[in-house]
């Protein structure tokens, strides 16, 4: 990143037009990043999120660190009995550890997350990037590319999409959800990535590369790109909260994960229906799956404030 | 029934759709006996009677035709639309029909008509599947040909030999004779079920042809007759038939209205906008007596839940190891927590619904015993991994999951359950002898007898065998018990045969069902009989 820093050190106005603040008066012109730090730092939701997004991180990596239980061990004798020392969260229908199966279950929601909003992040890189830099008929084509993929609604497109990708009930639905939800939600992140290059690269300091003679394709990565990302960055890091409850709303509605695997989305929908025998087998996972989510966006909101006063 | 119901739990959002669309049940200001009372069923596959083998078009047919024999709670068929059927020597049957009985269109009811439908039946090329029913009748294997290359190859299969049954005789407009190839002394029972329905004259587009739409708006001779035609994914209404001359119902119609998911009859039940749901799905089974007081009730029904070994599986050769799995599984955990008990354990190969059930006639096999079991399948060297094979669209996950999971208890073995998407995947992959493991089957009786829950079942080539069992002992007791002159000596014989399954256990026994339904407070003596159906001329509206 000390690319980016240095251009707009050098190069004062960023994309959103934020001054880095030479009036504070401190020792040293601060970078906005520099600055978004120090903001955030001292912002205490920042870090009620960071802690929970860590914390969910680390449970989908090494579940193992948080139960010892195996999540697959299930008898019936046990079901749908109350909270124990062995379980905490007590257990479900068919006797399985509630808590266990809840933190195995983080693994498969962040992963389905992380990979489809990277699908999303590329694909709205590219098309934003292209339309806002190329502009006249590229734009116009895409832009209106954008408003159609906007304009279906994303569960229904979801649904379809995902029951087509997965028909198989034995496979886990890992990579049809994964990418159902890549090819679905990019069109924020391509919106946002366009008007960002517009602004940038009206920039003097564009024109000033141009006119050294970098082409196109310099100009994009170089010296519009970094300049453009940040709020970028923000709106993917809600969408990574947003993935994670669509997936669990897909796996609810049973076109979503399947089979075997261990997710909030399954415990949900399996639990649902004896709501009224016991509670817990649904609330435990929801109450990770909301935790997660507002964690995921409370992080991006807290960032984008960080990056752009003005919306404060 | 073909051990692939209940075909009907499949996900569908348009569940909502039609909740919205299809309101109107009970009738409001009507006499009690004018009153439409309102059933739910699922989407019947077909309307027509040889074709219809699952059990929702079976209920809609039950109100438009009035079947030969039916069936008293002993099941002892008693004789409805004939006057008698009687047989010297079981082999050429006598069947006199009453006179009086007419179609909805106004056709008198005559021999011919019935010849002409069991005709159609049995006609291969015409694909019903009831035709099997036939199968005992003289001259029905001249009626079926087979593809030289397989279903998938090019070749067309040659026309069958004859296209008319020669064991059907005409006597007179109201007397005809069934020629069985050979001696069965429970033909009477088998005339009850849906297959042997008569058709109109209306039916025919030509000689041996049906009509395409006759399907759509079915005339029969029974005490109801179609209102409109067959809204599909809606409903199916009928209107009691005025010349009907026999027992009248006791309702002005019925309104069979079809619904996608079971929990969202159910749901329609407690708003009030459905009278009857026949069967009430496990998820509602905690809260529903609750719910529906003294309309909750429970019925026995002819309901028989395995899993079967295919016979490629070298793993399972051995009937220890068979043996073994079957006494690890704690049948009566799996009754209780996931069926909440409208199930219960089986013991025995043949439902109670049928004369000559035995309680535990398989014996220790069925005795749940996780120590003997797990020594028994060590010593037997059974497989490090078992696979159990189910079709995902009947509500079978929650149960399988369940026995795999007692499995690996009891066994110290992996176990894993594979949903297929319908019941013809899994029988693809058997017969491709994939490994499927062990195959989830059920079975609902055609005809109350015991040789109903053992020849298809078992027999060489059964109709249903699809695990490849085969032994010619249990294949000549069951043949000579249909032979048997008197059911008595029949039943000895059929039951010296199921001693021969709980020998080798070609299956796992594992639940017997139970009709658990319920009703609105608009209708009363509603009760559902063992092949699942609403007793139709019982059901009365309250006011």
């Amino acid at each position: 990143m000390s690319n980016i820093e240095s251009v707009t050190q050098a190069e004062v106005p960023t994309a959103i037009g934020v001054p880095v603040s030479p009036e504070s008066g401190h020792e040293k012109p601060r970078s906005l990043t520099g600055d978004a730090w120090e903001d955030l730092r001292r912002n205490w939701i920042f870090w009620t999120a960071a802690v929970l997004v860590v914390l969910v991180v680390v449970m989908s990596a090494f579940p193992s660190l948080f139960t010892s239980a195996d999540p697959g061990s299930c008898a019936l004798a046990r079901q749908h009995k109350g909270p124990s020392g062995a379980a905490l969260f007590g257990y479900d229908f068919q006797g399985c550890d509630v808590y266990a199966r809840t933190v195995y279950g983080a693994r498969n929601s962040v992963l389905i997350s992380l990979i489809a909003t990277t699908i999303a992040g590329l694909i709205g890189v590219i098309v934003g990037m292209a339309a806002g830099y190329f502009g006249g008929w590229v734009d116009a084509l895409l832009a209106r590319g954008i408003d159609i993929v906007l304009g279906i609604p994303t569960l229904l497109a979801a649904i379809v999409l995902a029951r087509r990708l997965s028909s198989d009930p034995n496979e886990s639905g890992f990579w049809a959800v994964a990418l159902t939800l890549g090819v679905i939600t990019w069109t924020t992140g391509a919106r946002i990535m366009r008007s960002s290059v517009i602004s940038a690269k009206n920039q003097d300091y564009v024109a000033a590369a141009r006119m050294l003679g970098a082409g196109p394709g310099r100009l994009m990565i170089r010296h519009i790109l970094p300049n453009a990302a940040a709020p970028f960055v923000v709106v993917l890091t809600i969408l990574l909260g947003v993935n994670i409850a669509t997936e669990a709303t897909l796996t609810f509605l049973g076109v979503g994960l399947k089979g075997d695997a261990i997710s909030w989305g399954i415990a949900i929908s399996e639990s649902a229906p004896y709501v009224t025998e016991t509670a817990r087998p649904l609330v435990w996972p929801s109450v990770f799956l909301a935790l997660t989510v507002l964690a995921f966006i409370m992080l991006g909101d807290a960032i984008r404030d960080a990056f752009d006063p003005r919306l404060r | 029934m073909r051990g692939q119901f209940p075909l009907k739990m499949a996900v569908g959002a348009t569940a909502i759709m039609l909740l919205a669309a299809g309101c109107g049940g009970g009738g409001d200001e009507t006499e009690a006996a004018d009153a439409v009372i309102s059933i739910g069923i699922g989407e019947p596959q077909h309307l027509i009677p040889s074709n219809a083998t699952e059990s929702n078009g079976a209920e809609v047919l039950a109100a438009l035709f009035s079947p030969l024999v039916d069936f008293d709670a002993d099941n002892k068929p008693y004789l409805v639309a004939a006057e008698s059927v009687e047989s010297t020597d079981n082999k050429v049957w006598t069947i006199k029909l009453k006179d009086g009985y007419t179609f909805h269109n106004g056709e008198k009811v005559g021999a011919d008509n019935y010849i002409n439908a069991w005709n159609h039946a049995a006609y291969g090329p015409n694909g019903n599947g009831g035709s099997y029913f036939l199968e005992r009748v003289e001259g029905y294997k001249d009626l079926q040909s087979k593809d030289p290359d397989g279903e998938e190859g090019p070749k067309k299969a040659p026309d069958p030999v004859a296209k008319t049954l020669t064991g059907l005789k005409k006597v007179d407009e109201l007397t005809f004779t069934v020629t069985l190839s050979e001696p069965f002394s429970g033909w009477r029972s088998v005339m009850g079920y849906t297959t042997f329905y008569p058709l109109p004259a209306a039916a025919w587009q030509s000689e041996g042809v049906l009509k395409e739409d006759f399907e759509q708006a079915p005339i029969g001779n029974g005490p109801f007759k179609m209102k409109g035609k067959w809204e599909h994914d809606a409903k199916v209404e009928v209107e009691a038939y005025d010349a009907f001359p026999g027992d009248k119902p006791k309702v002005g119609g019925v309104n069979y209205r079809i619904f996608q998911e079971q929990t969202a009859q159910y749901a329609e039940l407690m708003g009030g906008g459905l009278d009857v749901v026949t069967q009430i799905p496990i998820e509602n089974l905690a809260s529903a007596p609750t719910d529906l007081g003294d309309r909750f009730k429970t019925s026995p029904n002819s309901v028989f839940q395995f899993v079967g070994f295919p016979t490629f599986q070298k793993e399972f050769e051995k009937v220890e190891v068979r043996k073994a799995i079957s006494m690890a599984i704690n049948r009566e955990e799996i009754t209780t927590s996931i069926f909440r008990g409208s199930q219960t354990p089986a013991t025995s190969f043949v439902s109670p619904a049928v004369a000559g059930y035995r309680e535990n006639s398989c014996g220790e096999a069925c005795t749940y015993d996780p120590a003997k079991a797990k020594a028994a399948y060590e010593a037997a060297g059974g497989p490090k991994q078992i696979k159990i094979t189910y079709n995902a669209d009947g509500g079978h996950k929650a149960w399988v999951d369940a026995t795999c999971n007692q499995l690996k208890a009891n066994l110290g073995v992996d176990c894993v359950g594979t949903g297929e998407p319908k019941f013809a995947d899994l029988l693809t992959k058997v017969e491709n002898k994939e490994p499927v493991g062990l195959i989830r089957l059920g079975w609902i009786m055609d005809y109350p007898l015991m040789e109903n829950y053992l020849g298809p079942l078992y027999g060489t080539g059964g109709s249903s065998n699809y695990y490849g069992y085969s032994n010619p002992e249990f294949d000549n007791l069951v043949k000579q018990g249909s032979a048997a002159p008197t059911q008595e000596e029949a039943i000895k014989l059929w039951q010296q045969a199921e001693d021969i399954l709980a020998r080798d256990m070609p299956v796992i026994p594992l639940r017997l069902g139970q009709n658990v339904f319920g009703h609105s407070e608009r209708v009363k003596n509603v009760e559902v009989d063992k092949f699942q159906k609403v007793e139709i001329l019982k059901i009365e509206a309250t006011s």
